[in-house]
């Protein structure tokens, strides 16, 4: 038994990709050990932008041994008449190195075989690994790779070094133009270039005089330990959200948190400017204090201790000049007039073949106000058409063009700062939002509106291209505007049907209607498959569930999600299953039956008399809860009605001889079946115990 | 240190370690890059160590004078190391440290930032080297140029003189830098930014530099039908400096850019081709 390491060596990785390409390293090579049979105990991998690491244990020095069957041909063809060998025996001892004497009758299913039994395994497991490493390098893949030296080997950035230790002995091997050897690189800036290693102590201990926190969650936590130490210095809070921990873990072997500040003049910038400069362009958190205000001082993460504060200085003087940056942006675009822009967005392409930007905010405009009816806000009509025809001007500014992801927000505050009315620049400022299902929700009514129309229009504008989207690719965002459309609609419990909205935002992006209906065909499917998603994956629904409202082919959103909601409360109260069996029950004995008429003379048993009566008194109340999106005290009303309709099943032979009065007990089922499927189809529900998501 | 002493120390440091020293380019360009000192000889087979102090000009970064951090006109002192060495980093932190920079106490990162140069066909992967949140260095590993896969690679070093300058001086602003001799950087640069930000942003001539860069393309091409490649590198060189005033004039909408930078790059690997066509034939003759 042995213990593996290997260290690989490397130029600085960008920190967002070195966690998927130790897990890539890690599933590649368990997946080999395991192909190739070699047994192991506990297995670690570790990484930073500067090193993978990967610590097997317990690996036997030869791989199990197991007896193999190795079938050969057919005894009719490998013995002539004679009982000779013939050619094809002859070919497969070859093949097999083994003798003719070795060969024996095994007996299968298909009849006779010949065939021998080998001893497989047994193989130096250093030899396998040794060869395993540069082939599982090989299979790792990239964002993007490059080549620097005569291998001509693709790699993220350029390998230094190999290191790979089976025990006490050093494996030989090459990757890349890179021999293994017995060198790990030290600290980029605290120790020698590299220190030797001729042994597991030697690695472990070298890492730590060299100042290498190898494991990133030891990273992770002294990270937050420190910032947490400056916080409460500070008396401030510090957020650090998971984006800039991560690169603050994979960007620093030896990480130290510092903190510095800067002229509070500066504060008089829009917080979001400050906020986006910092983070986004110097990596560094702002700081608030206990009321959450914006402070003068900033939090970051160096990859040496600050003893002397010149970490802090250097970044003051950077946050300083950023922040000079931010404010020239700043005085040079509020000189213009934010409204003329507008003029020049028909110099501004939004698309190849898809027009400028003046185009597109012209087609918004059109679709804000549909909108505006579709959702009975007319109050915000005019305010909103307005954003809808100024929303693309930022895009024009000096600070958006220096952070594109300011877009939207500067629009907004621009115009906040010449005094516009709230519901204009507060819908312009919000409309690039949500930018994920899981992010913030909008809290202005105006910018989800202006929020959908954009996203429909790009949506459609880019089907209308031809472009196809799939769980793989989706190089314009058009999954994640759909994302956005269904979450705005569910965050503001927005009632309206997206299929006329789907059929405005396709006409100006088709040549025909067949165009047209195609178009409005894919976007429809794309936002079905999207609500499905947002259901499943984002609201952790049931899957059956989902399916059981999104069988109705309609394109009411949220309806969908009212109904989903209240089927996933009927589980948990254990009224799913009755309901279940009820609606299974109708549906099979209505089969594939026409819809039959009902008449109320044609009823003759005491059951069906009752039923009739007891359905047609809860009717009209069960359709108003249905009107009133109230579907969960719909279905218990209907439930309701179940011991009537069992003890009917029971007393009643639906399929009675005489057509009139099998055709009327139909209609009545038929008439129970509509009111339960406009909630939900109950007959996909999968009938459990009540209490379980999964 | 003044900037003088970065720039001689520089030379002197890449001068030990094989370097040509080169003078920078003798017309406008946006950065090293440029120069013909790299992106010809980047292209073939043959080894090639330069490093070179070169002016830049960008004119949309132009301040009038009042950022203490970006000028449209800054120095870049540029190296080029062909075939690409086997620690070029290490030779990078020894040029810090032999400038003075105890990199012990300052925190140096090699922040990932691939560099891209639409107009000439180029581009190459690497980082931006920050010391203490400043961005001083590009450090590329160069993969194309001219829209030619590149083998060997080599490996550019692109220091921003500026900055180290004001680094090592311990300086808030480009303006309080000592070019050296008691010759002040604002003495020496503070008009020049002003005249030069009011002329990129407000003056130029929009028509005249459309114009002028359809001439430069034409002359461009018809050299290249001469086979004169160098020259016509020269007139790419006229039409990206055009570009980047009428850029810092807001004067090129989306759709123009993308044909602009088209035609820039169609003459550069043009350009390309026949200097490798001419060079490898050399090497065979």
């Amino acid at each position: 038994m042995a213990d593996l390491l290997f260290e690989l060596g490397v130029e600085e990785i960008p920190a967002a990709a070195v966690a998927a390409i130790r897990d890539q390293l890690r599933d590649l090579f368990l997946a080999r050990l395991e192909q190739e049979r070699i047994a192991h105990g506990a297995s670690e991998c570790a990484a930073s932008n500067r090193r993978l690491m990967l610590h097997v244990t317990q690996i036997p020095e030869r791989t199990a041994t197991q007896e193999e069957t190795v079938l050969g041909p057919a005894k009719r063809i490998a013995l002539d008449e004679r009982g000779l060998p013939t050619v094809a025996l002859k070919k497969f001892c070859e093949f097999q190195q083994v003798k003719l004497s070795d060969v024996v009758e095994i007996e299968t299913p298909k009849g006779k075989y010949l065939g021998v039994t080998k001893v497989g395994g047994g193989q130096d497991a250093a030899a396998l690994i040794a060869a395993a490493i540069p082939a599982i390098l090989r299979q790792l893949t990239f964002p993007k790779t490059m080549v620097w030296n005569d291998s001509r080997v693709p790699f993220i950035r350029p390998v230094k070094s190999i290191l790979a230790l089976f025990g006490t002995r050093l494996l030989d091997l090459e990757f890349a133009g890179v021999r293994s050897g017995n060198k790990a690189p030290g600290h980029l800036l605290l120790s020698d270039a590299y220190f030797d290693v001729n042994s597991f102590k030697d690695y472990f201990e070298g890492l730590s005089k060299n100042f290498i926190i190898l494991r990133e969650d030891e990273r992770r936590a002294k990270i937050l330990a420190e910032i947490r130490d400056i916080a409460e210095e500070l008396e401030c809070q510090v957020p650090c959200d998971d984006e800039m921990l991560d690169y603050y873990v994979y960007s620093n072997e030896y990480p130290v948190a510092f903190s510095g500040r800067f002229d509070a003049k500066y504060l008089a910038l829009p917080e979001e400017i400050i906020t986006a400069f910092m983070t986004r362009e110097k990596k560094l958190l702002p700081v608030y204090d206990a009321s959450g205000k914006l402070t003068p001082h900033f939090v970051g993460v160096a990859n040496i201790p600050d003893e002397n504060r010149k970490v802090s200085r250097g970044n003051e003087k950077v946050v300083q000049a950023a922040f000079e940056d931010a404010q020239f942006f700043w005085d040079m675009d509020r000189k213009e007039d934010y409204f003329a822009l507008k003029g020049l967005l028909k110099n501004v392409m939004f698309q190849k073949e898809l027009g400028t930007y003046f185009e597109k905010v012209e087609r918004l405009a059109a679709l804000v106000d549909f909108l505006v009816n579709e959702t009975r806000q007319d109050g915000l009509r005019g305010a909103l058409h307005k954003a809808a025809s100024h929303c693309k001007n930022d895009l024009l500014t000096k600070m958006v063009r220096e952070f594109p992801s300011l877009q939207g927000i500067m629009g907004g505050l621009y115009l906040k700062a010449a005094g516009e009315e709230p519901q204009v620049w507060r819908a312009i400022y919000g409309h690039y939002k949500p930018r994920g299902l899981a992010n913030e929700k909008l809290d202005d009514l105006g910018a989800g509106i202006l929020s959908i129309a954009d996203r429909m229009d790009n949506i459609a504008g880019f089907v209308g291209k031809g472009i196809k989207v799939s769980s793989s690719k989706d190089p314009y965002g058009i999954r994640r505007d759909a994302n956005a459309v269904i979450k705005i609609i569910a965050d503001f419990r927005l009632s309206m049907d997206l299929a006329p909205l789907v059929r405005l935002a396709a006409l100006h992006f088709a040549k025909d209607e067949t165009e047209l209906q195609r178009n409005s065909k894919v976007i429809r499917e794309l936002l079905v498959s999207r609500l499905e998603n947002y259901l499943k994956d984002h609201r952790r629904l049931r899957y059956d569930v989902v399916n059981a409202v999104m069988v109705r082919d309609t394109l009411v959103v949220l309806d969908k999600i009212l109904q989903a909601e209240a089927l996933a409360q009927l589980v948990e109260s254990g009224m799913a299953d009755p309901l279940s069996s009820l609606h299974k029950r109708l549906r099979n004995i209505i089969g594939q039956n026409e819809r039959c008429p009902f008449t109320e003379t044609a009823l003759k048993e005491k059951e069906e008399k009752l039923l009739a009566d007891v359905f047609q008194g809860a009717k009209p109340r069960i359709d108003d809860l249905i009107l009133k999106q109230n579907y969960l005290q719909a279905s218990s009303e209907i439930l309701e009605m179940k011991p009537i309709v069992d003890s009917f099943f029971e007393k009643i032979l639906v399929m009675d001889k005489d057509p009139v009065r099998r055709r009327n007990r139909l209609a009545l089922l038929q008439r129970i079946d509509e009111l339960l499927s406009s909630v939900a189809d109950f007959s996909l529900l999968v009938e459990t115990k009540p209490g379980g998501k999964t | 240190m003044s900037v003088q002493n970065v720039i001689l120390k520089l030379q002197e440091f890449w001068a030990e370690r094989g370097c040509y020293i080169a003078s920078g380019y003798d017309g406008e360009v946006g950065a090293g890059t440029m120069s013909p000192d790299t992106f010809f000889r980047v292209l073939g087979k043959k080894p090639w160590q330069v490093a070179y102090w070169q002016p830049s000009r960008r004119p949309d970064d132009g301040r009038y004078g009042q950022n203490p951090n970006r000028v449209q006109k800054h120095n870049q002192f540029q190296v080029i190391l062909k075939p690409v060495p086997a620690d070029g980093q290490l030779l990078f932190l020894d040029s810090l440290i032999y400038l003075g920079v105890d990199i012990r106490i300052h925190d140096i990162k090699f922040d990932d930032d691939n560099w891209a140069s639409p107009s000439l066909g180029a581009w190459g992967v690497g980082w931006q080297v920050m010391c203490d949140g400043l961005e001083i260095t590009q450090f590329t590993y160069f993969q194309q140029a001219g829209g030619i896969e590149l083998n060997p690679n080599s490996l550019e070093i692109t220091y921003g003189i500026e900055r180290l300058a004001g680094f090592l001086d311990n300086k808030n602003s480009l303006f309080d830098l000592d070019w050296g001799n008691r010759v002040s950087y604002a003495q020496l640069k503070l008009e020049e930014e002003r005249q030069f930000s009011v002329y990129n942003f407000e003056l130029a001539d929009i028509d005249m530099l459309r114009r002028l860069f359809g001439q430069y393309q034409k002359e461009a091409e018809k050299l290249l039908d001469h086979g004169l490649f160098l020259p016509a590198y020269d007139y790419v060189l006229k039409c990206s400096h055009a570009f980047n005033i009428l850029d810092a004039r807001k004067a090129i909408a989306v759709a123009e850019r993308t044909a602009l930078l088209g035609i820039m790059r169609g003459l550069a690997a043009r350009i390309a081709q026949k200097y490798v066509q001419q060079t490898e034939g050399e090497d065979h003759g």
